[in-house]
């Protein structure tokens, strides 16, 4: 494991990537990425650089909330969970929206 | 001739509509040539385009106790005009109207409960009697409902009586409208829950709400709490309306549904009670009655049935759905078996059903579960619907996930089950 040495041992090993994303979540964030896109390409749109301070409803991405609310049952299916069972959560960027999977 | 504008325009009212600024003097100016095109009473058509021409023609119509219609985007309504305005405020004469009520009177287009969509025509009188009185000349509303709609005629005439300044750009999306709320230092925003959720995933500074009102679909307590912390200073309160009741009442204790007490105490002078769990309501401001029947759909005591599904739970009384098959999409009142006939309209669609996915975003969208037909490939299938949907369907209506399947599952009565999730996906 890359640069974790003082976490061995505890149990649980954090891994801050350069985006303050943790290594458990960069499958989600890979998901998200891979399933925003298919939306976009649907459109018949290009697809932008999308990063993990990339904001889904700013003026960055081609997306509207109706798309939103599509990712995320895609992200459901795909994942078989669901972070808003309680109810709405805030999140603005895709690594906050990650971390809404794997805290 | 009366003057202009009519005692209930407070003259401090100020338009900022994408970036132009109008004060009330100009609208009179704009209203003064709408009333100039007809010498008798007449309909006026307004579409959701321009608020500076709707304004101007709800001022010119006080003055002469004419009507005026609201018409929605995209949609024609099946009445006589006299005149219609368009959004540059150029005006068509189409000729003479003889059917108008011969009061002041607003026409409002609705989902409607059975059927199509219907025509509800109110009295102005009884409209503004909903409206606050006192004067907010400080406030700054930002119109986030589609001004032609009854949500949207809400908050204009709210900031028309209290000289407040409006902020509005008709059709922006949610982060164009966040973007507008900062720039023009909105205080006072009514939206969807739908839009506050989107509002609260685009803004960046939240902008300095005194006034946050819910309406249009139930409000959920996570987001009453997420709002609540995001503005802990507002004024929180969720608002119950509908196009034929006209607006009941406001909740304003922070918390999803209103007191059970209401049921007996009623609330105001509103009326409300639960028949087969769901909500009827009286009031003495509900719409005259919808265009072409005689009056508004209620029983011989007065109770209007709203379609809404309500569970008692403690204390509060709180909505969980509807008894028709309306779904609320971002606000958008949508009919699933509508959806479901252009679908199986499609070539190499054998059969479809299309049903409601609850969503934390826009409260629900669509989904839909197709059988392709015998030899039809299920990838151009899907490809088939989704382009038919894009042509024929607004936005809200589109079934955002397409499914092809073998078979559709019944229920018991042998009923499409629009709930039964596709058991071999092809």
């Amino acid at each position: 494991m890359p640069g974790t040495g003082s976490a061995l041992g505890t149990g649980r090993i954090i891994v801050e990537l350069g985006s303050g994303m943790t290594l458990a979540q960069q499958p989600i964030f890979d998901a998200i990425v891979e399933e925003l896109s298919t939306l976009i390409t649907d459109k018949g749109l290009p697809v932008p650089r999308i990063e993990a301070e990339t904001e889904f409803l700013g003026d960055s991405l081609p997306i509207d909330s109706l798309d939103l609310a599509t990712l995320l049952v895609m992200l459901e299916r795909r994942t078989g969970h669901d972070p808003f069972r309680d109810g709405f959560r805030q999140f603005s960027t895709v690594g906050q929206l990650a971390a809404l999977y794997v805290p | 001739m009366t003057p202009l504008p009519g005692p209930w325009v407070h003259p401090e009212f100020r338009l900022m509509e994408r970036n132009r600024a109008y004060c009330c003097a100009e609208l009179c100016v704009l209203a003064d040539r709408i009333r100039a095109a007809s010498t008798a009473p007449t309909r006026f058509g307004v579409g959701g385009d321009s608020v500076a021409t709707l304004v101007a023609s709800l001022m010119a119509a006080d003055a002469m106790n004419s009507e005026v219609v609201l018409q929605r985007r995209g949609t024609t309504v099946p009445l006589d005009l006299g005149v219609t305005v368009a959004p540059d405020g150029q005006l068509t004469l189409q000729g003479p109207v003889f059917d108008t009520p011969g009061s002041f009177c607003v026409i409002v287009a609705s989902s409607g409960t059975t059927g199509g969509p219907k025509l509800a025509r109110h009295e102005f009188a009884r409209l503004l009697a909903r409206i606050p009185a006192e004067p907010h000349t400080e406030a700054r509303w930002l119109l986030t409902f589609d001004p032609s709609t009854f949500g949207g005629l809400q908050v204009i005439l709210t900031a028309l009586v209290g000289g407040a300044t409006l902020i509005a750009d008709p059709g922006a999306a949610v982060p164009r409208l966040a973007d507008a709320a900062i720039r023009h230092g909105a205080t006072h925003i009514s939206a969807t829950p739908s839009f506050w959720r989107a509002f609260l995933l685009a803004m960046r500074t939240p902008p300095p709400l005194s006034v946050v009102t819910l309406g249009g679909e139930a409000a959920d307590q996570a987001l009453l709490d997420k709002l609540c912390e995001q503005f802990p200073d507002a004024r929180i309160g969720h608002l119950y309306a509908s196009t034929e009741a006209g607006a009941l009442f406001m909740v304003r204790d922070r918390r999803a549904g209103f007191p059970a007490s209401w049921l007996e105490q009623g609330i105001d002078d509103i009326g409300l009670r639960v028949r087969t769990g769901v909500l009827e309501v009286r009031s003495p401001r509900m719409m005259l009655g919808y265009l072409g029947n005689d009056g508004p759909p209620v029983s011989q005591d007065g109770w209007l049935v709203t379609g809404d599904l309500v569970e008692l739970a403690g204390d509060r009384v709180v909505f969980t759905g509807r008894a028709d098959d309306i779904v609320n999409i971002g606000g958008v009142k949508v009919r699933p078996e509508k959806v479901e006939r252009v679908i199986r309209a499609v070539p190499g669609v054998f059969d479809a059903a299309v049903s409601a996915r609850p969503s934390p975003i826009t409260g629900h969208i669509l989904t839909a579960t197709v059988v392709p037909a015998p030899g039809a490939d299920p990838d151009a299938t899907r490809l088939a619907v989704r382009r038919t949907a894009e042509e024929r369907l607004s936005p809200a209506e589109r079934p955002r996930i397409v499914d092809c399947v073998d078979q559709i599952l019944l229920t018991a009565a042998g009923k499409k089950n629009r709930a039964a999730v596709p058991a071999t996906p092809l």
